[in-house]
């Protein structure tokens, strides 16, 4: 990069202007806008009245229910970045490993090409697979291992499994980034020392792709705790999330001020846990990169 | 019985024959260069020791047990790379416990051998350090120790300095063969750079095409290299093809002296068809051109360049006759250095010339 564009120079100013605004305009002012909303208080018919104070707050911090969704939607997010990012290896080393150009190629396109569908799309065929009389549910019993359907549908499991699905190109990209920019000296000089293959994973490959696992998770944790279409389809309405809450309070009840109170409270603890995560993966990177 | 023995081994990459039957004996405690051209082969021939790669056909022997089909952590063998491939995630101190680690040994007895091993490379101090936070030389010699500390029959060294600094290269170059010496171990070294082969090793190798070109001590592939591949390789070289015209005299087919008046040459050779000169450019000495005619080993000439290289000036002298010489001369005897232009007489002892195999002839 040329040190004339490089950044503190007029001209690199001028070129952040279109994004800053575009930012400004749709994330900084809405963001003010809903910090506003969630401090105003409903009377009793949840008309919104002139006067602001903390009362949706505390409606939130006192209400079991809320907590506990807040908690489930967290563990459920944490569930899912774990589980992507174990599922995340193979495809990873399959990828870094592919010597021809072509396959890697075709790969990515398979990976990323999910990408491509809508949520709502690639959440729909889930259910066509999971319903009662869903492509699972036809082929068991066509085997004769089942008598009755499975309800596979409207539970926290079929959740986990979408979200593990629609998400895992988020933990596998980059995790083969991590793991293709270790040097083929470094397996091989564990080899040298004596290392088989298990303890060189265990050892070498598997802490230096700490990073790429890191932000995965972090990715997949944050998509996870703030999806609301996935979960509403295939769990259904009365899963305790906090993002069907705020769906229900903002579209259905109406109460517009709790609904803010909900999301900031969901934005501002996913934004803590992947702070802290955040943390973690950057000490990693400068104790063992320096920077 | 030899350290390592490597018997006719061959390896193809596809169409490409990387090695062709190579036969190669190394002693105990011997330092080993392999030294030639990239894509001579030298690295194939390292890794295949290494077990990083597999021959096509041949075997490679060590300590007497053939290890041809072992993989590479069980061969018991010290290496040092290119990059040195420090694991970034651990301090000096765990990289260097990292293969006794592997070997499960006790803790206390990791302590001191790590210590041993840092105070033999000079780098006590350093044992917490991060690799990131090390000078090259430094990072070098942690490999280094890291490689020695598992005490393996072998160590392998694959362009041990080609990342250094020209200065720090000298200094490591030292430090490298007290290393070796200290320890005793039987090294192998791959390289490019002939100072460093020629400077480190007790026999060297030189690679070229596949083929093992000649292996002996530094002085005898310098003094008598067996192949024109080899003269040209090590060193700078004249290369004089000529004809025998008996009684110890050869007629140079390329230089000559005066128009139509060929170069002569006196040497000691046994007579041959075709023979072919290494004349090193240092043997030949440099006076001013007094116009007498020229006898045997004595030619006047042209200055065509002249670069100065500190220590020493490298002449080009273009023969009257046709043809042209390399020169080094020190820089020292010169009150003024000789410009381009100047004319200059060149001469040699018959002992300078030294014969090699026409070519053509198998190596």
């Amino acid at each position: 990069m040329s040190r004339a564009a490089g950044a503190g120079s007029p001209f690199a100013w001028l070129l952040l202007t279109p994004g800053m605004l575009f930012l400004a305009a749709f994330l900084v002012v809405p963001g003010v806008l809903l910090v506003m909303l969630s401090l105003r208080d409903v009377d009793g018919m949840l008309m919104m009245l002139p006067s602001y104070g903390f009362s949706q707050y505390l409606k939130v911090f006192t209400s079991a229910g809320y907590l506990d969704a807040l908690l489930t939607t967290l563990w459920v997010a944490a569930l899912t970045a774990i589980l992507c990012v174990l599922l995340a290896w193979p495809a990873a080393w399959l990828l870094v490993n592919t010597r021809s150009r072509t396959w890697r190629t075709v790969l990515y396109v398979i990976l990323i090409s999910p990408l491509l569908t809508s949520v709502v799309i690639r959440t729909f065929a889930w259910i066509v697979l999971l319903a009662q009389n869903g492509l699972v549910n036809d082929v068991l019993r066509k085997l004769g291992l089942i008598d009755a359907p499975l309800a596979l549908l409207w539970n926290m499991k079929a959740v986990i499994v979408a979200y593990v699905q629609v998400m895992l190109p988020f933990a596998v990209l980059p995790l083969a980034t991590s793991l293709g920019e270790i040097p083929a000296a470094l397996p091989r000089a564990s080899h040298s020392l004596g290392a088989g293959a298990r303890h060189t994973f265990l050892h070498v490959i598997l802490p230096l792709t700490i990073p790429g696992m890191m932000s995965g998770a972090i990715i997949v944790f944050a998509l996870a705790a703030g999806s609301y279409v996935t979960p509403l389809l295939i769990g259904g309405r009365l899963q305790p999330l906090l993002p069907i809450n705020i769906y229900q309070q903002a579209l259905q009840i109406a109460n517009l001020p709790l609904a803010a109170a909900l999301s900031l409270t969901l934005l501002v603890v996913t934004a803590a846990v992947a702070a802290a995560m955040s943390v973690v993966q950057k000490n990693w990177e400068r104790r063992v990169y320096g920077h | 019985m030899s350290a390592i023995d490597i018997h006719g081994v061959t390896r193809r990459f596809g169409a490409l024959q990387a090695l062709d039957g190579v036969e190669l004996a190394i002693a105990q405690g011997e330092f080993f260069s392999l030294l030639g051209p990239s894509g001579c082969g030298k690295t194939t021939l390292l890794n295949i020791v290494a077990g990083f790669l597999a021959p096509t056909s041949g075997s490679v022997v060590i300590g007497g047990r053939d290890i041809t089909r072992l993989p590479p952590h069980q061969r018991d063998i010290g290496m040092v790379f290119q990059s040195y491939a420090l694991f970034p995630h651990l301090n000096v101190f765990d990289n260097v416990a990292y293969g006794l680690r592997v070997r499960g040994q006790k803790g206390s007895e990791i302590a001191t051998r790590v210590n041993d091993m840092l105070a033999l490379v000079r780098l006590s101090e350093l044992a917490q350090r991060m690799p990131h936070q090390l000078s090259g030389g430094q990072q070098q010699r942690v490999a280094i120790a890291r490689a020695l500390a598992i005490r393996p029959q072998v160590l392998l060294l694959d362009e041990p300095l080609s990342n250094l600094d020209a200065k720090l290269r000298r200094e490591m170059q030292a430090e490298l063969r007290r290393l070796q010496r200290d320890v005793g171990i039987t090294t192998v070294m791959v390289t490019h750079d002939q100072q460093e082969a020629l400077g480190l090793s007790d026999r060297i190798g030189i690679l070229g095409s596949g083929h093992l070109q000649q292996v002996g001590t530094p002085l005898q592939l310098y003094r008598e290299p067996a192949n024109r591949f080899v003269g040209e390789f090590v060193g700078q070289a004249n290369l004089i093809p000529a004809r025998d015209e008996g009684g110890g005299i050869f007629a140079a087919t390329g230089h000559s002296s005066a128009a139509g008046v060929p170069l002569r040459l006196a040497s000691d050779a046994s007579p041959t068809t075709a023979p072919l000169f290494l004349l090193r450019p240092e043997r030949i000495a440099l006076a001013e051109a007094d116009g007498i005619a020229s006898g045997p080993n004595s030619v006047e000439g042209v200055v065509r360049e002249a670069s100065y290289a500190g220590a020493e000036l490298h002449l080009t002298v273009a023969l009257d006759g046709g043809g042209a010489l390399s020169v080094a001369a020190t820089e020292g005897l010169f009150a003024a250095l000789p410009q381009p232009g100047v004319r200059v007489r060149l001469s040699w002892q018959p002992s300078d010339l030294a014969l090699l195999p026409a070519d053509g002839a198998p190596a």
